[in-house]
């Protein structure tokens, strides 16, 4: 009578994600965009952020964790180098990042500006998305490599290209243009697409969850009141500059993290299990009937036709394999992706 | 009678209380914690509202037509309001994405406001198609089913306003499908996109379901529901957090606590039907006036409830006069931060000098509604010797006296 699964077996989301795993979707992921500039941009930047920004060229892009003191996650952006001395932090929580660049900027010659309301971005994902961005771009993509920025122009509107995306897919290309093109850029997308059998993705859990979730990638949710290190993002730390946090980093590195972020499957479909990506304290997680973690992520996998989904519990308590209980489900621990 | 103040009680009390200190205290320096405050002024303007509705439903008898006004007021009030530049400035807050489309992050208001409002629950589904929020708790169940409707409409209103500031999108009908104000152990909102969940045509008060996606539905049973809000809960670590991370901590919830209640919905309501000559004022006025002084006297008609009221503000033994209906004033308009004066605090009167605009919230007649009220808990918390009126009153300024009379048309 409840708990009816919200994914498996509506076909309008099924079609969408697959759309992005077998051939190509497309759909509107417009972010906030910060524009950095200023004589001190880049020092300002390898600061605030763990990320080594001097070495990041013109065209490229990288991603990148921001820290409090305590070595707390406070953001994950990815910053573009978009021209000399110009960079672009893509967000989805602005205020947050601002706050606390304005916290840090003294002493610095940087400026800072919002410039989200002047773009939007248009993503397009999947095996056959450099044949659709190749269908409508006046350049070819094929040489851009992954997180690489070019310019070019679809249907008269200058763009910038790049390559990324948050689905896990080799191919994945961010559109980029003034905000008042949007018609033009969705009417090539739509046309050109329709051959190749491309879809609009429109629901958000798709975009938000589900795709990036088989990727083993995080939403900030995830990452609040974590550390780099307990979910796995030590990759994303440049050890070799100072940044904010590093301090405490080391610390939790040298003692090594208390946590850990796992994934899970769960063989239940119409499963009742409240993740923080709802907001909240998540789930239990339950070990021989003592908590060990709650619950961080929870949503479906269709590749794998199961739940799968994170679990932040505490360091050394399970493996690969082991099973834990959900609400007094069974769920089996497992890598942190899921393609 | 003089303007005397007893030694105990400094003419700033109340002052410097919420937020300043996590406690308000009673005229006999009983503290009550932030915490019990907050839940306080959210019961008890709930209790005033129900007498409110009960007048209202007096003045407009018929069911459907009185849903019908609450619902088209509480949409009309919210949707220009987030229409206008508190819509971003919301959806700033809550973090609403650039590329959400459609009305569904309506629900993140809904969600934070219900934990701000000591609601608390959960949200079980977020998508541009559906939304689902479930809640443990609510404090306006006591109120009426026509109010858990407009509240509906209240939030399809936040959620269409929202909508208007982003790119066009699939739009969601809101529904209340269960209510605690009418008996089920949940309040639940369920909303759906009509071209996804297609359901019959209705009218706007019928925002009670049923819908398409009822098997859906996560329903939390009794034994792991929640009793306070994330912010007080620990784990959660004394804060809210909402899916897209707009974090909250107990601090954030006043003012919120006193400022949405039952009555934020009716009166406004009334006074449009007013306007419209549906309502008469001075009868509405009366029926507002007769209803509030039977549900304050209703207050302590028990015995027990005076002598758990006494234990409970920490009156000494010798005190049985018009005191104890000041201290009960103190203690609601401290838990409101609503800002007064005491002019006299003795056995033979109180006098209470209350500021009107905070008192008001944008309503003029809960004013009389509270002294109605008073007037009539007076009766049965003190005696019927003694009675409670404004007198007097400076601009901008409510001046409430306790003391005895004798009225032979009361």
């Amino acid at each position: 009578m409840f708990n009816r699964n919200v994914y498996k077996y509506d076909d309008m989301k099924r079609r969408e994600h697959m759309a992005v795993r077998r051939t190509v979707g497309w759909y509107l992921f417009t972010h906030q965009l910060l524009e950095v500039t200023g004589k001190d941009a880049v020092p300002f930047l390898d600061k605030v952020f763990t990320g080594d920004i001097a070495n990041l060229k013109v065209g490229r892009d990288r991603y990148t964790l921001m820290l409090d003191e305590q070595a707390q996650i406070i953001g994950d952006v990815i910053i573009m180098h978009i021209d000399e001395g110009r960079y672009w932090i893509s967000t989805l929580f602005l205020t947050k990042l601002t706050a606390w660049l304005d916290a840090h900027k003294e002493g610095f010659d940087v400026a800072y500006e919002n410039v989200t309301a002047r773009y939007h971005m248009y993503a397009v994902q999947g095996p056959k998305s450099r044949e659709l961005v190749d269908a409508i771009a006046q350049d070819r993509v094929d040489n851009l490599k992954f997180f690489g920025i070019m310019d070019t122009v679809i249907d008269g509107v200058p763009v910038k290209i790049n390559r990324a995306g948050f689905t896990g897919e080799e191919f994945g290309y961010e559109i980029y243009f003034a905000a008042d093109q949007i018609g033009k850029i969705e009417a090539q997308l739509k046309e050109k697409g329709a051959p190749l059998g491309a879809v609009e993705v429109t629901e958000f859990q798709i975009m938000a969850w589900t795709l990036p979730t088989e990727a083993g990638y995080y939403y900030m949710r995830d990452l609040m009141h974590t550390d780099p290190i307990e979910v796995g993002l030590e990759y994303a730390i440049d050890w070799d500059k100072d940044f904010i946090g590093k301090s405490a980093l080391q610390s939790i590195k040298d003692a090594g993290p208390a946590r850990e972020m796992v994934g899970f499957t769960m063989d239940e479909d119409d499963a009742r299990v409240n993740a923080k990506d709802l907001g909240g304290p998540g789930t239990r997680v339950m070990l021989d009937g003592h908590e060990i973690g709650r619950v961080s992520k929870f949503n479906y996998s269709f590749l794998n036709e199961k739940n799968v989904g994170y679990l932040l519990v505490r360091k050394g308590t399970v493996k690969k394999g082991d099973h834990v209980a959900i609400n007094d489900y069974d769920a089996i621990v497992t890598e942190k992706k899921f393609i | 009678m003089g303007e005397k103040i007893d030694e105990r009680l400094p003419r700033e009390i109340g002052e410097g209380a919420l937020p300043s200190h996590a406690a308000i205290k009673s005229p006999w320096e009983k503290l009550m914690s932030y915490h019990d405050a907050a839940h306080y002024a959210q019961r008890y303007s709930a209790v005033v509202g129900a007498s409110i509705m009960q007048a209202f439903r007096i003045l407009m008898p018929d069911y459907v037509q009185r849903a019908t006004a609450l619902c088209e007021n509480a949409y009309a009030r919210l949707n220009p309001l987030f229409c206008g530049p508190y819509g971003p400035m919301s959806m700033d807050e809550h973090n609403v994405h650039p590329f959400c489309r459609g009305n569904f992050p309506g629900g993140l208001a809904g969600d934070s406001g219900d934990d701000k409002l000591l609601m608390c629950g959960r949200v079980n589904d977020f998508g541009t198609y559906r939304v689902e929020k479930e809640l443990d708790v609510c404090y306006w169940d006591i109120i009426g089913s026509e109010l858990c409707r407009s509240t509906t409409q209240s939030l399809q209103g936040v959620a269409d306003g929202m909508a208007s500031h982003l790119q066009p999108g699939p739009k969601l009908e809101y529904h209340m499908v269960e209510a605690k104000g009418c008996g089920d152990l949940h309040c639940r909102i369920v909303a759906e996109n009509r071209g996804k969940f297609p359901m019959p045509e209705h009218e706007q008060w019928e925002c009670f379901g049923p819908v398409g996606s009822a098997d859906q539905i996560r329903f939390t049973p009794e034994e792991d529901m929640v009793k306070e809000s994330q912010a007080f809960r620990e784990e959660c670590d004394y804060r809210f957090v909402n899916g897209t991370c707009l974090e909250l901590d107990s601090t954030s919830y006043y003012p919120f606590v006193t400022m949405s209640n039952g009555s934020t919905y009716i009166l406004p309501t009334i006074d449009a039907e007013i306007k419209k000559g549906t309502l008469d004022e001075e009868f509405v006025n009366h029926v507002l006036r007769c209803v509030c002084e039977a549900a304050g006297k209703s207050a302590f008609g028990e015995f027990y409830a005076k002598e758990a009221f006494r234990n409970w503000v920490g009156a000494p033994n010798d005190v049985d006069d018009g005191r104890l209906m000041g201290a009960h004033i103190e203690m609601f308009l401290q838990s409101m931060r609503i800002p007064f004066e005491i002019e006299a605090f003795n056995a033979e009167e109180v006098v209470c000098v209350i500021d009107r605009k905070a008192m008001e919230n944008y309503m003029p007649k809960i004013v009389d509604a509270y002294i109605a009220t008073w007037y009539g808990m007076t009766k049965t918390l003190v005696s019927a010797r003694w009675s409670l009126w404004e007198e007097d009153s400076p601009e901008g300024k409510v001046r409430i006296r306790i003391a005895k009379k004798i009225d032979k048309f009361c």
